[in-house]
């Protein structure tokens, strides 16, 4: 019989963020004038009256140029065009899939936008039309980039490139999106066996890398194979470090994960979770992600 | 702000764990809050203050449920943090319609403290 650990909820002390918070955060709450000029154009998060912008969550103010925007901590995917997003098909209707992914409306995924197994290009007939559900079912995950935003706020997805699809076998992980940091690419193979996969909408999909750089089918094959046991050990591992680095508000990129896992590797997997050893994990991922820094 | 969400609805649930008097506005801070964790959009902050007026005329806010049962008419006011208007007016009891401004500029004062109480919560989530 295994032994089960318990524990008794107690006041947990501050993090000590001072020595290693950079910069001063302008936190606003909903109803507070960010500004008064008028030459900003308002981003997410804001709305503009009477002359004076305000905003409408609770955040931290990014500006970038001219363009005012307040992220809150934990919201709702908002698409920009061009994201990376990982999600997961609901439903199959006439010419389009429903994907959900984290955002208000459910992104729509049309039939003219997606590669046909094969990577041939034609035209879409009816009998492509009645075939959708042997190329995507409900319930299937795929990643997809934005290509437009329709009026409402909904998001329309692609899959024109052999590197979107659907994906097989993994691990997805569910995070807020504002965690997930902006970068070129959001396909990263880590040095340390795995891959994965930073959905801008906060779906992280962890999976063992293939061997060949596949050229087939435009990502529609499955592979069912059987994942070996040290592959599974570091896809785990990985998921850990991710789930440290959400509880402490870390945000998300190749480095910092990899930084994470690097510093968890004297420890158990299922120890990474406890709350003593996460916060060694992750104040040392810090420290070598400010000395890379500075 | 409503055309974020065509085609919504947006439903609160909440939970009465324990009641030690000042339930509504209980319930209005709390929902505050929820709002606020899951990022939804508001146009602004909003509070909710009790005032109890006591048999003598004197104003109590935030009373216990000891003090709600002797006093002679309970306040309660939803107040948004936009120049502190008035949201909602909730009375139960009978009071003169001066007492009735004194117990809303009472409740208006009061309602700085919460939503500083809104900022300095979000802060701490902010850097942990």
């Amino acid at each position: 019989m295994a032994a089960v650990s318990m524990r008794l909820p107690a006041v947990r002390a501050p993090l000590d963020s001072s020595a290693l918070r950079g910069g001063e955060k302008h936190l606003v709450a909903p109803g507070d004038t960010i500004t008064t000029d008028t030459g900003y154009m308002r981003g997410h998060g804001t709305y503009v009256e009477d002359d004076k912008l305000i905003a409408s969550v609770a955040g931290v103010v990014e500006r970038v140029n001219k363009l005012v925007c307040v992220r809150a901590l934990k919201a709702r995917y908002n698409g920009e065009i061009g994201d990376i997003v990982v999600g997961r098909i609901t439903e199959v209707q006439q010419k389009r899939w429903k994907v959900e992914t984290n955002s208000r409306l459910d992104s729509v995924l049309l039939l003219s936008s997606i590669n046909l197994p094969g990577g041939e290009l034609r035209r879409k007939s009816a009998e492509d039309e009645l075939a959708m559900r042997d190329y995507l079912q409900e319930g299937d995950l795929i990643s997809a980039e934005v290509q437009s935003i329709f009026s409402d706020g909904a998001v329309s997805l692609h899959t024109r490139s052999l590197k979107y699809g659907k994906l097989a076998q993994g691990v997805l992980v569910q995070v807020s999106p504002s965690l997930v940091k902006r970068q070129k690419t959001h396909f990263h193979d880590l040095p340390c066996g795995a891959s994965v996969i930073l959905g801008n909408n906060g779906f992280i999909w962890i999976y063992p890398t293939p061997e060949q750089k596949d050229d087939e089918a435009g990502g529609y094959t499955t592979n069912l194979e059987p994942v070996p046991l040290s592959d599974r050990e570091v896809i785990s591992r990985l998921r850990n470090c991710i789930m440290a680095l959400v509880t402490h508000k870390m945000m998300l990129f190749d480095t910092s994960i990899l930084y994470c896992y690097e510093a968890s590797l004297p420890h158990q997997i299922k120890d990474i979770l406890k709350p003593e050893v996460t916060e060694e994990i992750v104040l040392e991922a810090r420290q070598r992600l400010l000395d890379l820094e500075g | 702000l409503g055309v974020l969400h065509p085609r919504t609805a947006i439903t609160l649930v909440l939970q009465v764990l324990s009641d030690a008097g000042s339930l509504l506005s209980c319930c209005l801070n709390a929902a505050c809050m929820a709002l606020l964790d899951a990022g939804l959009p508001l146009t602004a902050l909003f509070c909710g203050v009790t005032c109890a007026l006591q048999p003598d005329g004197t104003i109590l806010l935030d009373p216990t449920a000891r003090q709600e049962q002797e006093a002679r008419a309970i306040l309660t006011f939803a107040i948004a943090s936009s120049e502190r208007k008035v949201l909602m007016a909730n009375t139960k009891g009978s009071c003169s319609v001066e007492e009735m401004q004194q117990c809303l500029a009472a409740a208006q004062r009061a309602a700085d403290t919460i939503f500083q109480f809104y900022r300095d919560s979000v802060r701490r989530r902010y850097s942990k």
